[in-house]
């Protein structure tokens, strides 16, 4: 196939925002024309990763068997891992096609609507605190898009040209107004989160080491916004509003430091290294308005038959903007496999190509072409060996780096998983689940134990959308984890808990006890020196010691290394 | 909006380039590697403790370090001399006045910044908030940069006060304050109900057996990382005496006083002199908008004396020579005295009051002219006091922090350190 658009090799620079690239319009071709003969994303990504890499064979650490791929793909997909129930038929299951079932059956729960939330929650507003919007609104506008399993694009328009000044629909407005609207926090933040980009230098002068990233690119974008502006309105509604003028200018400071600047320029509103968008001249400023604003009427909301900012979210959030798919298939990726194909996330730029480009590439136009399904880009991810590789390498000598891909990486719990995790390892959410009966849905559950959540999330902090460059823990994590009442509560035995199952099972059936930890905890089957280990702990003990260690079992488990990652 | 120089660096960034040039080892510490300083500087700094009284709200200079008795702006308080001749300081301060050969006066601080918040960000950051630069705190950089790997206590301690983890910002949660709010310990130090000694041994022994099996034939920075932190724990727990405050002895607490800031004086003599690098005790509240004069009466009269008591006691024990100890707040207040015989937000001409390591005690830099309005001599700004403390433990000010390929100047590199207050 001589014109497999994927054989075309990388130029090196990057790509123009906006052409349809030949990549991309020949996959829509593809699809359109060649339908089942296209072998499916996930074969595609198998064999882009080894490609890339001499010797992949040789480095390519084994296939995850059912119990790794089965905790792996839960805590991505839903945020928590299976109970010991579901984890013990997962791996009875002989059909063949079961981790294509697993998916499928994860991608269409509740769960999965509330951990996508949570991720992207985070990774917009980065734990930004609540402002003008309640956060419950944003959220709930986020979980219901994600449950529709809404088209990327259309989720990100949603946000970006949403102005709160619906009252039955404010939550995507959060984007804005908790960020009170200023131009040059949103223009950062977009660009970092929709275009890959990351513009912190530029604001007052070109990337000084990053040749692509120049303070035009920044003011393109953020003449978008320099007209934009909040205000409280009528209805005592924070409204993000608009005007039909004003201008960006920018002046290098270094140019201002050397002497050497020309004064100030300006910029039409553009996306990086695209063209400016063309907009209507008006011959008198009042005819910019639908609505003109009035000096003597601090409560009226301008609005402008031209809006910029509308124009941001059509152009931005589009298939057609090669920039958005690229970083946001990056992103998707990051979250699955525990690193960006670029990375970090916000520096695409030709200095920093991605570590599979053709992969890349790829992604982002068969993305594209599946009109930004979200469900079904995690299942092709999800579903290719290179995500289900297992995160222990055959042998110790083998070593293969981050970038390969080659081995799965040790992705840390973020604070909400960790939390959840924590409470369905020891029960607390079983415990719960029984007493709540026909009751227990997924939003009960989430109600009754958002505390511990928040606990946690107090605690671990961070950016889950954000793959964190080193991992860290602290002392006062693990003295809670250790000690916190909270904690101890979960994990000693009571009626329905983890702890409580292992006491009721026969006291000398020490390989059903074991099978019973390891699956409720660590979703698999222990191995021969996991029983020694409960063996020799339960050996003699009776009555209240038994309980004790009971206790010990179960907490070793959930502070183990194994526990604290998605491996 | 003031604008960033710190990414002027010369130095050609492309991480790929570095990684692979960098190898196995910096590859694994990933950028945080980065901040670190060069080995024999960080073992001489090593040492080094820090002690900041955060005077919140923001103390008068007129009533402390820099009064103008006689004039207009003066109000009612007499000047008095000090342990140094020629140097007076407010009447306020008596028990304060005859440690002043252990402390070094800054008079000409104008940081020209009337906000709480964004004074407050420049003198415990140096400059200027800027967005988009989420710099560590002046806490969370000394405890990085100045505790020793192997000491098991937090490396920044805040006296009265809370901790948020975003003050350490890319420096890393371990590097975040722990707030002893109310003067309490950290949380959970003690064991659960019902878990002894012995349970506590076998549980951790189990998770570590758990853990290590599973290291096996993985990448192991992370997992190392975790069981590290259970290490820390442990050495924690240990060590959970230097919180135990009970042990203060009255007669210390007769000479340091009764009330809540002279206890917290004395838990944080007791922190310094457990090892803790960087200690914070807030002191509130200084916001006299409405009478000052009675306010910096009540004020004072707490602060004088166990401040005084603290210098004395860290000198007496040999532990000011290598302690840095900072007086400071947001801003000063008004020369002018306002309608409710207060003094509002002023930070065109303030000052600040430093001792101890690597200072020259007895001394006094800048000047303000007759009635306080103005600096006329050695004016300083947050760069210049971070270039100084840095300076004064022994730490290189112009060496950047790295954090994702971006430089993050540890202080303002257009100014340079009070080099006449320096020993």
């Amino acid at each position: 196939m001589a014109d497999n658009p994927l054989h075309q090799p990388s130029s090196g620079r990057l790509m123009p925002g906006f052409i349809l690239s030949m990549a991309m319009l020949a996959s829509f071709l593809h699809v359109a024309h060649a339908g089942a003969e296209e072998p499916a994303l996930r074969t595609q990504i198998d064999r882009l990763i080894a490609m890339q890499t001499a010797d992949f064979d040789k480095l390519a650490a084994p296939v995850a068997d059912d119990a790794e791929f089965l905790r792996r793909v839960t805590l991505d997909l839903t945020g928590t891992i299976p109970t010991s129930t579901v984890a013990r038929a997962f791996l009875a299951d002989q059909n063949p096609q079961k981790r294509e079932q697993l998916v499928d059956k994860l991608l269409a729960s509740p769960e999965y609507a509330r951990h996508m939330q949570r991720q992207f929650d985070v990774a917009l507003m980065r734990r930004l605190p609540q402002k003008h919007v309640p956060v419950a609104e944003w959220e709930k506008f986020l979980r219901e898009s994600f449950a529709a399993n809404k088209p990327w694009d259309l989720i990100v328009r949603a946000i970006l040209s949403s102005d709160g000044s619906d009252p039955a629909n404010r939550g995507p407005a959060r984007f804005y107004l908790d960020r009170d609207g200023d131009p040059h926090v949103i223009t950062k933040d977009v660009a970092k989160l929709f275009l890959g980009v990351n513009f912190e230098c530029t604001q007052c002068h070109d990337h000084p080491q990053i040749e692509d990233y120049r303070q035009e690119h920044y003011y393109g974008v953020s003449a978008f916004f320099v007209r934009s502006f909040v205000m409280t309105d009528k209805e005592k509604r924070v409204v993000f509003a608009e005007k039909a003028d004003g201008e960006v200018t920018y002046e290098s400071v270094f140019e201002i430091r050397d002497k050497i600047s020309k004064g100030p320029k300006s910029t039409l509103p553009k996306f990086i290294e695209a063209s400016a968008i063309t907009e209507p001249k008006f011959n008198k400023p009042e005819e910019g308005y639908v609505v003109k604003p009035d000096d003597k009427d601090k409560e009226l909301r301008p609005i402008p038959r031209f809006s910029r900012r509308a124009k941001f979210a059509e152009f931005l959030a589009s298939a057609e903007n090669r920039r958005f798919c690229r970083s946001s298939v990056n992103r998707v990726w990051a979250l699955l496999l525990g690193r960006g194909l670029i990375h970090p996330l916000d520096l695409d730029h030709a200095e920093n190509p991605p570590s599979h480009p053709l992969l890349l590439a790829h992604l982002a136009d068969q993305f594209a072409a599946h009109k930004l399904d979200l469900k079904w880009l995690l299942k092709e991810i999800t579903l290719s060996q290179t995500y289900q590789r297992s995160s222990r390498s055959a042998n110790a000598e083998i070593n293969p780096s981050d970038a390969t891909f080659a081995r799965a990486l040790l992705k840390p719990l973020s604070p909400a998983q960790f939390a959840w995790t924590v409470m369905q390892a020891s029960g607390e959410v079983d415990a719960h689940r029984i007493g709540m009966g026909d009751q227990a849905t997924e939003q009960a559950l989430y109600d009754k134990l958002i505390g511990y959540e928040n606990r946690f999330v107090q605690l671990f902090g961070g950016e889950p959308g954000k793959p964190p460059i080193t991992f860290e823990a602290t002392a006062d994590q693990t003295l809670f984890l250790s000690n916190d009442p909270a904690i101890t509560f979960m994990v000693k035995p009571k009626s329905g808990n983890t702890a409580d199952r292992l006491q009721k099972l026969p006291p000398d059936n020490i390989p059903a006890i074991a099978e019973e930890l390891f699956l409720s905890t660590l979703t698999r089957l222990p191995t021969a020196d996991d029983v020694a280990d409960v063996q020799s702990a339960l050996a003699g003990a009776t009555g209240e010691t038994r309980t004790a260690i009971l206790y010990e079992l179960v907490w070793a488990a959930i502070s183990s290394a194994e526990f604290r990652f998605n491996h | 909006m003031r604008c960033q120089y710190a990414c002027g660096s010369d130095a050609h960034f492309s991480r790929r380039g570095f990684l692979q040039t960098g190898a196995g080892a910096l590859g694994a510490l990933g950028f945080s590697g980065m901040t670190a300083v060069s080995g024999a500087e960080q073992l001489a700094s090593q040492q080094k403790q820090v002690v900041v009284f955060w005077l919140s709200g923001g103390v008068s200079q007129l009533e402390t370090w820099d009064p103008k008795p006689g004039t207009d702006t003066g109000g009612p308080f007499l000047s008095i001399p000090t342990s140094v001749p020629g140097i007076e300081i407010c009447e306020l301060l008596p028990h304060t006045a005859k440690q002043a050969h252990h402390l070094s006066l800054v008079r000409g601080v104008n940081t020209a910044e009337d906000d709480h918040g964004k004074g407050a960000y420049i003198m415990l950051h140096g400059h200027r908030q800027t967005p988009g630069f989420e710099y560590p705190q002046l806490g969370s950089a000394f405890a990085s940069l100045l505790t020793a790997p192997e000491n098991p206590l937090p490396g920044y301690i805040h006296v009265n006060g809370g901790g948020s983890p975003s003050e350490a910002s890319f420096l890393g949660p371990q590097f975040a304050p722990i707030g002893l709010a109310g003067g309490k310990p950290p949380a959970n130090l003690a064991l659960p109900d019902g878990i002894t000694v012995d349970n506590d041994r076998r549980r951790r022994e189990l998770r570590a057996k758990l853990s290590g099996r599973f290291a096996t034939g993985r990448r192991q920075s992370e997992t190392e990382a975790y069981n590290a932190s259970y290490d820390q724990a442990a050495s924690l727990l240990a060590r959970k005496d230097v919180f135990d405050f009970s042990k203060i002895t009255d007669a210390d607490r007769e000479r340091y006083g009764k009330h809540e800031f002279a206890q917290h004086c004395l838990m944080a003599r007791q922190l310094v002199e457990n090892g803790v690098t960087f200690t914070k005790v807030t002191h509130t509240n200084y916001d006299t908008h409405s009478e000052n004069f009675n306010f910096h009466i009540e004020q004072l009269g707490e602060f004088d004396r166990p401040f005084a008591a603290f210098i004395q006691d860290l000198a007496d024990r040999g532990r000011l020579a290598h302690t840095l100890v900072i007086v400071m707040c947001e801003f000063g207040r008004t020369p002018r005295i306002n309608h409710l015989v207060g003094r509002d937000h002023w930070s065109k001409a303030w000052s600040i009051a430093v001792a101890g390591c690597g200072i020259k005690g007895g001394t006094v830099v800048g000047k303000t002219n007759a009635n306080g309005t103005e600096v006329i001599d050695r004016e300083v700004n947050g760069g210049h006091l971070f270039h100084t403390y840095y300076r004064a433990v022994g730490l290189d000010p112009t060496k950047a922090f790295w954090h994702e390929g971006r430089p993050f100047n540890k202080a303002d590199p257009k100014t340079d350190s009070i080099h006449e207050i320096l020993a």
